[in-house]
C-alpha cells in the first residue's frame, strides 16, 4: 500500500527536467515535496497522473503501475489554476466530480458540503470569475478531492491564501490524512512542511538531494540548533565567541545558533549561566528544513528554469 | 493506452457543458438573434425590388388617329411591352397604357404636359401608302429602353397591320410557332433540363456550398477557440487529470458543432419562414402577389447527400481545427494558427465554384473523392444530378477514413499541444511531444 517512485528520468530537449528520482509515499501520510523553481516539483507530479510519460522509469501504486491504475485514483490541483470563468461555482463542480464517475446527486451534495465546510456555501451559484483568488483556489481544492481519490497531489497548495484559508485547508489536509489518503504537495513554506508532513523529499535540478522523514532529515546534519533570548541584551554578541557556534539568526524574538557536530549545545547553557545572564528562552532543537534546504540547494536560484506553463498575460 | 479508454460517459458530459456554455453566452443569443433577423429580413428582399419597381412605371397614353386598326392592337403592343400575360393578372407590369381610340389630341398633349403620363403615342395612317405612322412625345431618350421597346410595340403593329390588309388571319402573329427540342442523340430522352432548371440547380448547389463553407469556417473555428479558451485559462490542467484528450476532443467537437449546428438551423428557419411569409408580406404591401421563390433540383436525395456531406465534412475539418487550437496559447493566436486550414477550406470551395462550371470533366470527378475537397464538390456534382451511387458512397468511405486518421493524429497532437505552453510551437516540435505523450 504504497505509492512509488521508481527511478524516473525526464528530459526536455536541453534541460533535464527529472534525473533518477525515486521515492516512496505511504497511505495516512502527508508527503512535502520541495525544491527552488524548475527543480521538477510540477513534473514530476504530472508524471504521476500519467499526463506526461517518463523517459525511463515507473510509477506503481499499490503494486500497480500508474498507466493502469483507474484515473479517479488520483486527485490533482494543479499550480496554475484555473476555472472555466463564465460556469457557476457549482455547476463547474459537480461537472468535474461527473467526469470522475461520481454520480450527480451526490456531486451536489458534497459540494455543498465542502463548501459550507470552507465557509462559502453562498458561492454556489456564483460565476468563477466573480470570485478572489483565494476562493477560486479553494473551488479548485473542491474539485480535486470531490471523487474522493486515494492520492491527492497539489502544486503549491497555500500559495497565496490567507491565514484563515490556510487553516481551513490545512484542516481539511489532516482529516484526509486520517482517512488513510495520501497527500503529496509541494511548497517553499518550510514551517507548513514541518506542521504537516511526515516525509519530504528536496529536489533540485531534477536530483533528490534530501529525502525521508522529516526528523530524520533534520537529524542527519548531525548539528544542533539552539535559540535563546536574553532579558535586556537582544544582541546577545558574546555567543559568536564561543567554539563551535555559528550565530545564524538574530531576531527581536529569539537568536538562533548552529553548533557543530562534536560540540555540546548545552555549553551554550552553561556560558549563558556563567554570564549571570537572564535567560527568558533557551532550546535545543534540530536545524530547520529551511536551513538544511538552503544548505543543499544553495540561495534560491533566481534564474528562471521552470517547465511549468508560466502565467500567460492576456 | 489510456487515450483510449471508453468514450462515455466523459466525453457526453464535455459535450453537454461544451453546449451549455456555447448555447447560453450572450454572443451565441445575440448573434442568432441577429443573423435571423437579417435573414427574415433577406428573404423580403423580391418584395422590396417589386416595391421599389413599383413606382418606375412607364406611362403611356395611345392617341388613335388612324382607322382599321387591326382588332387586338392593344393585346398586340400589350404583348410586346409588357411580355406574354402572366396566367396571375395582377403580376406587376412596367408599361401601363391607356387607349384613347376618340378624342381630342389637345386634352392628351396637356395631360402629357402636366406630367401624368411618361409618354404620347399618337398613330396615324398615311393617306396613299396606307401604311401606319407612329409619333412619340416624349422627354425619355430617343435611343433609350423604353423608346425602343415602344419601337418594337410599334413594329409589331404594324406587320399586323400588314397582314390585316393582305387578308391574311390576324391571330398568327401572336401564336407560337411549333418548336420541338429534342437531345443530341435520338435514342435519348426527351428529359431536356430547361434553362430555369439549369440555372436553379446550379444556384442550388452554390447555396449548398456556401452553406457547407460558411459552416465550416465559423463553426470550426468555435471549437478552436475553445480548445485556446480552455488552455489560456489553465482549466486544461483539471481536465486532463478527469477526462482523457480523446473524450475532451470529441466532447468539444460535437459539442460546439451542435451548438453551430442549432444557431444555423435557427438562421435557415428564419430564411424558409420569410419566403413563406413573402408572399402574403407581398400582398398586404403591393397587393398582388409576388413572383416567388422556386427551389428548383431540392429534392429528398440532393438534401439526404447534403446532410451526410455537411456533417461528415465539419466533423473532418473541426478536428483539424480544435488540433490547431491546442497549440496556441491564447485565444488572440487562434485566427493565425488556423490561417493554413483557412486556406485549405478556402481552395476547396473554389475548386468547387469553378467545378460547377464544368462539372463533367475528368479532374473535377477526381477532385470530388479527395476527403478534403468532397464536401463541396460531391456535393456540386450530386445536386447538379450526375453521380451514381457508388460514386457517393466511395466518396462517404474516403471521408470517414480520414476522419479516423484524422481522430487518431489529432488526439495525439492534442494530448501534446495542450501542455506546451508559452512557446511557438512548430512542426517539430508537435512530432516530437506528440511522440514522447501518452
Amino acid at each position: 500500500m504504497s505509492l512509488t517512485i521508481d527511478s524516473i528520468s525526464k528530459r526536455f530537449s536541453e534541460v533535464q527536467a527529472l534525473d533518477d528520482v525515486s521515492l516512496e509515499m505511504s497511505p495516512g501520510e502527508v508527503f512535502g515535496l520541495l525544491g527552488a523553481n524548475g527543480a521538477g516539483k510540477t513534473t514530476a507530479m504530472r508524471i504521476v497522473l500519467d499526463i506526461l510519460r517518463p523517459d525511463s522509469g515507473t510509477i506503481a501504486w499499490n503494486g500497480k503501475l500508474n498507466t493502469d491504475v483507474p484515473r479517479d485514483t488520483w486527485g490533482y490541483l494543479p499550480e496554475e489554476r484555473g476555472l472555466y470563468a463564465k460556469m457557476k461555482v457549482l455547476d463547474q463542480l459537480v461537472f468535474f466530480a461527473k467526469l470522475h464517475g461520481v454520480k450527480p446527486k451526490a456531486a451536489e451534495r458534497e459540494t455543498r458540503d465542502w463548501l459550507e465546510r470552507f465557509r462559502i456555501p453562498e458561492y454556489a451559484d456564483r460565476r468563477a470569475e466573480q470570485l478572489s483568488k483565494g476562493n477560486q483556489q479553494k473551488i479548485q481544492f473542491i474539485a480535486a478531492i470531490l471523487h474522493d481519490p486515494d492520492v491527492l497531489l497539489m502544486d503549491e497548495p497555500f500559495t497565496g491564501l490567507d491565514p484563515v484559508n490556510a487553516a481551513l485547508l490545512k484542516e481539511a489536509f489532516l482529516e484526509l490524512r486520517d482517512r488513510g489518503k495520501t497527500l503529496v504537495f509541494s511548497t517553499h513554506q518550510m514551517e507548513t512542511v514541518e506542521e504537516l508532513c511526515q516525509s519530504i523529499a528536496i529536489l533540485d535540478r531534477g536530483r533528490v538531494v534530501v529525502g525521508g522523514a522529516v526528523r530524520d532529515v533534520r537529524r542527519s546534519t548531525g548539528r544542533q540548533v539552539v535559540r535563546l533570548s536574553v532579558d535586556g541584551d537582544p544582541e546577545i554578541a558574546w555567543l559568536a565567541s564561543l567554539d563551535g557556534v555559528r550565530v545564524t539568526r538574530r531576531g527581536q524574538d529569539y537568536t538562533e545558533a548552529v553548533v557543530s557536530q562534536g560540540y555540546d549545545p548545552e555549553a551554550v547553557l552553561r556560558a549563558a549561566l556563567a554570564r549571570n545572564c537572564r535567560l527568558i528562552h533557551f532550546e535545543i532543537t534540530d536545524p530547520s528544513l529551511e536551513e538544511i534546504f538552503i544548505e543543499h540547494v544553495g540561495q534560491i536560484d533566481t534564474t528562471e528554469r521552470t517547465l511549468a506553463p508560466k502565467a500567460v498575460r492576456a | 493506452m489510456n487515450g483510449w479508454r471508453t468514450l462515455f460517459p466523459n466525453a457526453w458530459y464535455v459535450t453537454v457543458r461544451e453546449f451549455r456554455s456555447r448555447a447560453t453566452s450572450r454572443s451565441f443569443v445575440v448573434g442568432t438573434v441577429l443573423l435571423a433577423a437579417i435573414a427574415f429580413a433577406a428573404a423580403q428582399l423580391p418584395v422590396l425590388i417589386d416595391f421599389a419597381q413599383g413606382t418606375s412605371e412607364t406611362r403611356v397614353e395611345v392617341f388613335v388617329r388612324a382607322s382599321g386598326l387591326p382588332s387586338d392592337a392593344l393585346t398586340v403592343v400589350g404583348h410586346v411591352l409588357n411580355g406574354a400575360p402572366a396566367p396571375d393578372s395582377n403580376a406587376h407590369k412596367a408599361y401601363a397604357l391607356s387607349w384613347l381610340a376618340d378624342g381630342d389630341l389637345a386634352s392628351a398633349q396637356s395631360a402629357l404636359e402636366q406630367g401624368k403620363f411618361d409618354a404620347l403615342l399618337i398613330i396615324d395612317r398615311d393617306a396613299s401608302s396606307r401604311d401606319l405612322l407612329f409619333t412619340l412625345r416624349t422627354d425619355m431618350p430617343s435611343d433609350g429602353r423604353q423608346a425602343q421597346t415602344i419601337a418594337s410595340a410599334t413594329q409589331m403593329l404594324a406587320i399586323e397591320d400588314g397582314l390585316v390588309r393582305a387578308g391574311t388571319s390576324t391571330a398568327s402573329v401572336l401564336a407560337p410557332s411549333s418548336f420541338t427540342v429534342l437531345p443530341v442523340s435520338p435514342s435519348g430522352t426527351a428529359a431536356v433540363n430547361s434553362v430555369s432548371q439549369e440555372i436553379s440547380s446550379s444556384l442550388l448547389s452554390t447555396g449548398l456550398i456556401v452553406l457547407i463553407f460558411m459552416a465550416i469556417i465559423t463553426y470550426g473555428t468555435w471549437v478552436a477557440m475553445s480548445v485556446a479558451e480552455e488552455k489560456s485559462s489553465r482549466v486544461m490542467e483539471l481536465m486532463l487529470n478527469a477526462t482523457t484528450p480523446l473524450q475532451m476532443l470529441a466532447g468539444k467537437v460535437i459539442g460546439n458543432g451542435a451548438a453551430g449546428l442549432t444557431q444555423y438551423g435557427i438562421i435557415l428557419a428564419a430564411v424558409i419562414g420569410g419566403l413563406i411569409a413573402q408572399g402574403p408580406i407581398h400582398q398586404a404591401v403591393l397587393g398582388g402577389s409576388s413572383s416567388g421563390v422556386a427551389f428548383g433540383g431540392l429534392n429528398a436525395p440532393v438534401l439526404g447527400a447534403f446532410a451526410v456531406l455537411f456533417v461528415l465534412g465539419f466533423l473532418l475539418y473541426s478536428l483539424l481545427y480544435a488540433a490547431l487550437g491546442s497549440l496556441v496559447s491564447r485565444q488572440e493566436d487562434v485566427q493565425s494558427a488556423t490561417s493554413p486550414l483557412m486556406m485549405l477550406i478556402m481552395l476547396g470551395y473554389f475548386m468547387s465554384i469553378f467545378g460547377l462550371q464544368a462539372i463533367n470533366d475528368t479532374w473535377v470527378r477526381i477532385v470530388s473523392f479527395v476527403p478534403f475537397f468532397s464536401p463541396y464538390l460531391m456535393l456540386a456534382r450530386v445536386s447538379v444530378g450526375r453521380v451514381e451511387i457508388w460514386e457517393f458512397a466511395l466518396a462517404v468511405v474516403f471521408l470517414l477514413v480520414s476522419i479516423g486518421i484524422a481522430l487518431v493524429v489529432t488526439a495525439r497532437i492534442y494530448s501534446a499541444g495542450v501542455l506546451l505552453y508559452g512557446q511557438r510551437v512548430g512542426l517539430r516540435q508537435i512530432l516530437t511531444a506528440a511522440r514522447v505523450s501518452r
